[in-house]
C-alpha cells in the first residue's frame, strides 16, 4: 500500500535531493538509493525526475546522477531497471557526450558493469537487459570508428585520442583562419545522425535557395531569433563601424548576416533552428555587453521582420561573458545543443563522419570573394559541422558574388549548395523487406530456400522485448513502439499483481456486431485507449479514482477494509454487483489516499464538488494526520461550524 | 481419491516434485526439438542462447515456459541452446493424462536423434529430458516450405495492399494429426510478426481455438500468441499476460461436421463466413492480410460428403489458396477440382483471381494423438474456460506455469442454481447419435433438427421428444422434469432472444456456456456453473449433449 503521497511530491523531493547531489558522495547516493526503494510505487516519476536531471545537470555533475542510477538499479532492480532502461540510450550517449575524457574512462566502467549480473545475486542477467547496452556500445564503437577513420581519410597527422570519441579531432588541413577553429565537437557521431532527419528530406536536392519553405518550421520562435540576430549584427557593425580594419570583427559580422540570411530563407528545421536559437542566446548577452555603443546600423537594407515580444532567452548559466566566439562554439556547448536532437535519433548512428570533414575542409579552404578573406567564418564552419546549416561543397555563385557590401554577403552560403546527405543506414522500416518479395504461391516454388527472406522475420527486427520476444525495428518508430510495449508489459504485470487479489472471471464472448466493429487492441500503443474497463478501476494500491459521472471503486477483498466504514458518516458501505465491471462494487464511494469515504460524503465535506482527483482529503478531521500529506490546507479553507456538526470523529 | 479431476487442488502440487538437473540440448541451425509432456507433469524450457521458435511464435531469451500435456517442437532458424527442466508435477489428471500413471511405457525416445536421456524418472514422468514423455532432436522439417508459404501469402499481401484488392484467403486441409493446427498457428504467427492482422477460423469441432472443444471461432490475431497455451486466451475480467484475443464463437455440439451430412455445419459455417466477410470489409488491416481456415482432419480423409463440405467452405470464403497437408490423394482432388480456378469472390471475375493449390508436406514430428490424450485437451480446455490454468495441467494443449507464475490466471466462475423452467433450452437429436432413431428424416435435415413432432426444422421446444428445451416461450410451456443427462455439460448460450427461431438459435453466435453441475429433476433446479456471477442472460440455450459431451467433477 503506498504511502499516499502523491507521484509527484515525491518526484519533487526527489529531485530537490539530486540537485544536492555535487560530487561523487556515496553516502548522499546510497540515500537517494534508498529512497528510491522505498518508493518503488513511484518508480516511473523517480526515473523521470532522473533522467532530468541527468539532462540538465551540468557535466561535471552528471557522474553522480548516473551513479545514483546505477546504484539503483543494481540495488533495487526493477522497475526502475524497466524505467530507466527505456530511455537509457539517450541518458547514456547525451551525458557522455558532455564530460570529459576522465568522466567517459568512469562511464565506460559502469557501463560494462551493466552487461553483468549484479554481483552477489543469484540473478544471473545483466544488471540492463543486454539489447539496452549493446545500443549504447555500438554507438560508441561506431563513434570511434568513425573517429579514427575520419582522421585516416584526412591523412592527418594530428594525434587524436585512439579509440576515443572524446578526444576532438583537429581542424587538420584548414589555412589557420584569423580566428582560430572551433573544435570538431566529439559529439559529432552522434549528431550526425540526428540532424540528418532534416537532411533527408532535401537529400539530393539542389534547390534553389529562394525556394519558400512551409512554415510549419517556425514554431521555434523565429520572431525572437531574427530579433536576436539583429541586435548581435547592430552591435558587430559597431563594432565594425569603429574598427573596420580588424578581420576578426568583419568576419563575426558576415557570419552574423549570413545567419540571418539563412534564417530568413527558412532553411532550416525545427531542430536545426533550436540550436541556433540556442547558439545566439549564448551569444546575445555577451555582445551586448561587451558592446555598448549605440550605433544604429541601416537596417534598411535587412528584410524587415515583425519583431515581436518574445521572452528573451536566458544564456546558459556558466557562460563566460566575455569569451571568444569560437570557444562559445566549444565542443560542450553544441553537444549541449545538439542533445535535444540526439535524442530522437536512431539508436545506432551510421558512422558518416568521414563524409561531413572532407566537405568541411573544402569549404574552409575556398576563399570567399567578399569583404574580408577570410576563408570561412566558424560560425557558418560551426554550424555546419553540426550539420546545422547545410554544408556548402563547393559555392561557387557564392564566390562568384562580388560585392564588397556586406549586406550582399548574405546569399554566401546559400547558392548552389549541395546538402549533405547522411547514409541511410538504418533498415527499411516498413513491412519486411519490401518489393523483392515474388514467392510465387506453388507447390514447386515454395521448396526453394530462401534463407535472405528470413531476415524478415529476424533480422529486419534486430530490437527484441526480453520478456515477450517480440520484435521491433532498430529505427526510432521501433523503439517507441517497444517503450510502449514495455510499458504494456509493466502495466499489465502491476495490475495482474492487482488482479490477484479479487477474482477474475472468463467474459462473455461478444456477438457479432460487435466483434465486426472490435479492433484489436494492441500492446505498442497508446494504453488509454485500450481496455476502458481495466482503465475505470482502481486498483486498490492506486490512489482517487477519478470517473465522472459516477464515482465507485472496487469492494476491497480485504475482510477489515470491507467492514471500515466511511470515516465521515460511519456508514458502512453496501457491495453490489455491477455488469459493467463484472466485480463487486462500492457505489458511491471514492478512495482518497489510504481511505475511502462515501463520494458524496467527501465532496459535501470538502465543498468542491465530486473531484477527488485532486488528492485532497478532508485532512484535520480524520484524526490520522499521517493519513495523506499535503493539501490540507485547501480542506480546512472549507471548514465551517455548520460542516463541524456533521463530521464524526475517525474511529481508528 | 484419483477420481478425474476431483482432487484439483493446489496443496498436492509439490507433492512429488523432485528437481532434476536441467539438461542442456542445442539444435543446429534449422533443426527442431519435439517433445511431449503428458498431463499431468511439466516441463520447464527456456532459451540460453540463439533464436528459437514454437510454431512460429518465437521464446524469448531467458524467459522459462512451461509446458504440460502439449505435443510440441521448437525450431531454430539460426541455431540455439535450450535448457530442459522438469516442472512440478500436477496432480491427479491421469484420468485424462495419456497413460496417465503408465505413461513410462511409453516415456521412451523414439527416434535415434535424441540427444539425451534424463534419468529422472519421478512420478509418472516420462524417460526424456525434464521428464518429457518423448523427446529428440530432428533436422529433417517442412518449415522451409512453410516459411515459404509465409512469403508467397506476404507477397500476395502486399499486392492486396497495393491494388486494394483483399488479402489471401487460406484454407489449409489434410487428414487427422497432419499438423495443420500446426502450420495454421505457424502461418498466423508469422504474419503478425511482420504487424499483419489475419483472421483466423477454426472449423474444427474437436479441438476449441480460444475456446472449448464443439466451437467454431473467427479471430483477428494481431499480437503475440501464447508460447505455452498455443492460441492464447479470450478476454477476461482482469489483465493477462499475454494480450487476450477476441474470438467470434458458433456452437456446433457435434464432434463430426458431417453429422446430419453437414446440415449443421453447413449454414454455422456461411454464417461465419458472412462474419468475417463483415469485418474483412471494415477493418483494412485484415482486408489486406486475408484469412487462414483450419479444418477438422475428417474433411480429408476421403469420406463421402466431405468434398461438398471442402466446396461450401471454399466458397463461403471465398478461398484462394488451398494448402494440402500430407494427403496425395487429396491433393490430387483439390488440385483437380480448384486449382486455377476463379476464387469465388466477388471481385473474382475482374481481377481474374484464381485459386492456387499447394502441397505441403506433413512434418515428421506429427503424431498420432490418440483418444485419451484428445480427451484429455478437451477437459483441460473446458476446465480453462471455467477455471482458468491455475495449475498447468489444466489448460489448453500447452499450459503456463512459468515461474513468475505471471501467466497464471485463476479464474472464479459463479455457481449457482437455476430454475429448470426458466431455461429456454435446444437440443440438437442427430439421429445417429441417438439411440433411438424413430424421427430421423433426412428430408428435413436442412433445417435445424429433428425431434419436433411435426417433424419439421426442430426446435425442442419443450415437445416431449428425447429432449426437452423447456422453453419460457408459450407454445408448449410443457414442465418437463429436467433431464439428469444434463449433468456434467455444457449449455451454449446464445445471443439470440428465448422465441427465435429454431434457424436463427442454430446460428446464433455463443456469449458463452454454462457448466451443468447437478440436476435435480424432483424441483425443476439444476446448479449451474457461469463464468461469470450475476444473472444468466435471459437467452436461448443450446445443450452440449453429444458433444462436447460430459466432463465429470469439473466441480468438486
Amino acid at each position: 500500500m503506498s504511502s499516499g503521497l502523491a507521484s509527484d511530491e515525491v518526484a519533487e523531493d526527489y529531485k530537490n535531493s539530486l540537485e544536492d547531489l555535487i560530487t561523487n558522495d556515496r553516502f548522499q547516493i546510497s540515500n537517494l538509493t534508498v529512497i528510491a526503494k522505498e518508493n518503488t510505487e513511484h518508480a516511473m516519476a523517480i526515473s523521470r525526475v532522473l533522467e532530468n536531471h541527468i539532462r540538465t545537470t551540468p557535466p561535471a555533475q552528471k557522474l553522480p546522477a548516473l551513479y545514483v542510477v546505477d546504484s539503483i538499479v543494481k540495488n533495487v532492480g526493477t522497475p526502475y531497471t524497466l524505467f530507466l532502461g527505456r530511455n537509457m540510450y539517450q541518458t547514456f550517449m547525451n551525458a557522455y557526450t558532455l564530460v570529459d575524457s576522465q568522466t567517459r574512462r568512469k562511464l565506460d566502467e559502469m557501463l560494462k558493469t551493466w552487461k553483468e549480473p549484479v554481483p552477489g545475486s543469484l540473478d544471473t542477467r545483466p544488471v540492463f537487459p543486454p539489447d539496452i547496452t549493446r545500443s549504447i556500445e555500438s554507438a560508441l564503437i561506431k563513434a570511434r570508428t568513425a573517429a579514427l577513420q575520419q582522421q585516416q581519410a584526412r591523412g592527418q597527422q594530428e594525434v587524436l585520442g585512439r579509440g576515443r570519441v572524446g578526444t576532438p579531432p583537429g581542424w587538420g588541413n584548414t589555412p589557420t583562419p584569423p580566428q582560430g577553429i572551433p573544435r570538431h565537437p566529439p559529439s559529432m557521431p552522434y549528431s550526425r545522425n540526428g540532424s540528418g532527419h532534416g537532411y533527408q528530406a532535401s537529400q539530393g536536392d539542389p534547390r534553389s535557395s529562394s525556394t519558400p519553405q512551409p512554415p510549419q518550421h517556425r514554431e521555434v520562435d523565429l520572431a525572437a531569433l531574427n530579433r536576436d540576430i539583429e541586435v548581435l549584427i547592430t552591435s558587430a557593425r559597431a563594432d565594425f563601424a569603429t574598427n573596420p580594419l580588424d578581420p576578426s570583427v568583419q568576419q563575426r559580422l558576415k557570419a552574423l548576416l549570413d545567419l540571418q540570411g539563412i534564417l530568413q530563407r527558412q532553411e532550416l528545421t525545427q531542430e536545426q533552428l533550436k540550436l541556433v536559437r540556442d547558439q545566439i542566446s549564448v551569444l546575445t548577452p555577451k555582445r551586448s555587453t561587451s558592446t555598448p555603443q549605440s550605433y544604429l546600423p541601416n537596417l534598411s537594407n535587412l528584410p524587415n521582420l515583425p519583431a515581436m515580444s518574445a521572452t528573451p532567452m536566458a544564456p546558459p548559466a556558466g557562460q563566460p561573458v566575455s569569451q571568444p566566439l569560437q570557444q562559445l562554439l566549444n565542443p560542450g556547448t553544441l553537444a549541449e545543443l545538439i542533445k535535444n536532437t540526439a535524442a530522437r535519433q536512431q539508436p545506432t548512428p551510421p558512422p558518416q563522419i568521414p563524409n561531413i570533414l572532407p566537405q568541411m575542409a573544402t569549404n574552409s579552404s575556398i576563399p570567399q570573394p567578399s569583404v574580408t578573406p577570410v576563408p570561412e567564418n566558424p560560425l557558418l564552419a560551426a554550424l555546419r559541422a553540426r550539420g546545422l546549416l547545410p554544408s556548402a561543397s563547393a559555392p561557387p555563385a557564392a564566390s562568384a558574388v562580388p560585392s564588397a557590401n556586406l549586406a550582399s554577403a548574405f546569399p554566401l552560403v546559400m547558392p548552389g549548395q549541395v546538402r549533405f546527405t547522411p547514409p541511410v543506414s538504418t533498415p527499411q522500416p516498413s513491412n519486411i523487406s519490401n518489393g523483392q518479395l515474388e514467392v510465387q504461391m506453388n507447390t514447386a516454388s515454395i521448396k526453394i530456400p530462401r534463407p535472405g527472406l528470413l531476415a524478415s522475420l529476424y533480422e529486419a527486427k534486430s530490437n527484441r522485448c526480453g520478456t515477450c520476444g517480440r520484435r521491433f525495428h532498430a529505427t526510432e518508430e521501433g523503439k517507441e513502439k517497444k517503450a510502449r510495449h514495455l510499458d504494456w508489459h509493466f502495466k499489465t504485470n502491476q495490475r495482474m499483481a492487482d488482479a490477484a487479489r479479487r477474482a477474475q472471471n472468463r467474459s462473455w464472448y461478444v456477438d457479432e456486431r460487435d466483434w465486426i466493429k472490435s479492433r484489436e487492441a494492441v500492446d505498442d500503443q497508446n494504453l488509454d485507449t485500450e481496455t476502458p474497463n481495466e482503465g475505470a478501476t482502481a486498483g486498490d494500491g492506486e490512489s482517487a479514482h477519478k470517473g465522472p459521472p459516477k464515482q465507485w471503486i472496487r469492494a476491497p477483498n480485504d475482510a477489515t477494509l470491507r467492514n471500515t466504514p466511511c470515516p465521515i458518516c460511519q456508514e458502512k458501505f453496501e457491495s453490489t454487483w455491477s455488469e459493467d465491471v463484472q466485480d463487486w462494487i462500492w457505489q458511491d464511494a471514492v478512495k482518497v489516499g489510504n481511505r475511502v469515504y462515501h463520494a458524496s460524503c467527501y465532496s459535501e465535506v470538502t465543498k468542491d464538488g465530486p473531484t477527488p482527483a485532486q488528492r485532497g482529503t478532508p485532512a484535520g478531521r480524520t484524526g490520522t494526520p499521517d493519513s495523506v500529506l499535503g493539501k490540507r490546507k485547501a480542506a480546512e479553507g472549507v471548514e465551517s461550524p455548520g460542516q463541524n456538526a456533521r463530521v464524526k470523529t475517525e474511529p481508528m | 481419491m484419483s477420481l478425474p479431476g476431483l482432487d484439483l487442488t493446489q496443496a498436492t502440487e509439490e507433492r512429488e516434485f523432485v528437481p532434476a538437473p536441467p539438461t542442456q540440448i542445442s539444435l543446429s541451425k534449422g533443426s527442431e526439438w519435439r517433445f511431449e509432456v503428458a498431463f499431468g507433469t511439466t516441463v520447464r524450457v527456456k532459451l540460453l542462447a540463439g533464436n528459437a521458435e514454437l510454431f512460429g511464435t518465437e521464446l524469448a531469451p531467458s524467459q522459462t515456459y512451461t509446458f504440460s500435456g502439449t505435443k510440441a517442437a521448437i525450431y531454430t532458424w539460426h541455431g540455439c541452446t535450450l535448457e530442459i527442466s522438469a516442472g512440478d508435477r500436477v496432480s491427479a489428471i491421469e484420468g485424462f493424462a495419456p497413460g496417465g500413471s503408465t505413461m513410462t511405457a511409453n516415456g521412451t525416445p523414439t527416434t535415434t536423434t535424441t540427444t539425451t536421456t534424463n534419468t529422472s524418472t519421478t512420478g509418472g514422468r516420462g524417460f526424456g529430458a525434464g521428464g518429457c514423455q518423448s523427446e529428440y532432436v530432428a533436422e529433417e522439417t517442412p518449415m522451409v516450405e512453410y516459411a515459404n508459404v509465409h512469403f508467397a501469402l506476404e507477397t500476395l499481401r502486399q499486392e492486396a495492399k497495393a491494388t486494394g484488392k483483399d488479402g489471401p484467403r487460406v484454407l489449409i486441409v489434410g487428414p487427422d494429426n497432419a499438423g495443420k493446427s500446426s502450420l495454421g498457428k505457424i502461418l498466423t504467427a508469422y504474419a503478425t510478426k511482420v504487424g499483419r492482422q489475419p483472421i483466423v477460423v477454426n472449423l474444427d469441432p474437436n479441438e476449441g481455438m480460444l475456446s472449448v472443444p464443439g466451437t467454431l471461432t473467427a479471430t483477428a490475431f494481431r499480437t503475440m500468441m501464447d508460447v505455452e497455451e498455443g492460441w492464447g486466451s479470450s478476454p477476461m475480467s482482469g489483465p493477462s499476460a499475454v494480450p487476450v484475443k477476441l474470438p467470434l464463437v458458433y456452437f456446433y455440439p457435434m464432434q463430426n461436421p458431417l453429422e446430419a451430412e453437414g446440415s449443421v455445419f453447413r449454414p454455422i459455417v456461411s454464417r461465419l463466413a458472412l462474419s468475417v466477410m463483415g469485418r474483412m470489409a471494415e477493418d483494412e488491416d485484415s482486408r489486406e492480410t486475408g484469412i487462414i481456415v483450419d479444418t477438422p482432419g475428417v474433411l480429408g480423409q476421403g469420406k463421402p460428403g466431405s468434398l461438398e463440405l471442402i466446396n461450401h467452405i471454399v466458397t463461403e470464403f471465398s478461398i484462394t489458396t488451398i494448402l494440402v497437408l500430407g494427403s496425395e490423394r487429396l491433393y490430387s482432388t483439390m488440385l483437380k477440382n480448384y486449382d486455377n480456378k476463379p476464387s469465388s469472390s466477388a471481385s473474382a471475375a475482374a481481377s481474374d483471381e484464381c485459386i492456387s493449390v499447394v502441397k505441403l508436406p506433413k512434418s515428421g514430428g506429427c503424431v498420432d494423438r490418440d483418444a485419451t490424450f484428445m480427451n484429455g485437451l478437451r477437459e483441460s480446455q473446458i476446465r480453462t474456460y471455467f477455471f482458468g490454468n491455475p495449475i498447468p495441467s489444466t489448460a489448453s494443449a500447452a499450459l503456463s506455469l512459468s515461474a513468475s507464475s505471471t501467466t497464471n490466471v485463476t479464474l472464479s466462475p459463479h455457481a449457482q442454481q437455476l430454475d429448470f423452467n426458466s431455461l429456454c433450452l435446444y437440443n440438437y437429436t442427430i439421429p445417429s447419435l441417438e439411440e433411438d432413431e424413430d424421427e430421423y428424416d433426412p428430408a428435413q435435415l436442412d433445417a435445424f433438427l429433428p425431434g419436433d413432432a411435426e417433424s419439421t426444422p426442430v426446435k425442442e421446444e419443450g415437445s416431449a421428444p428425447p429432449l426437452p428445451g423447456v422453453t419460457g416461450s408459450p407454445p408448449e410451456k410443457s414442465v418437463t422434469p429436467a433431464p439428469s443427462a444434463l449433468a456434467n455439460s455444457l449449455l451454449a448460450v446464445t445471443h439470440v432472444s428465448p422465441t427465435s427461431s429454431v434457424a436463427q438459435v442454430r446460428d446464433s453466435s455463443i456469449m458463452g456456456f454454462l457448466y451443468v453441475a447437478d440436476v435435480d429433476s424432483e424441483k425443476g433446479k439444476i446448479r449451474v456453473l457461469a463464468p461469470i456471477g450475476g444473472r444468466v442472460p435471459p437467452r436461448a440455450v443450446v445443450w452440449g449433449k453429444h458433444w462436447p459431451g460430459e466432463v465429470v467433477g469439473l466441480v468438486g
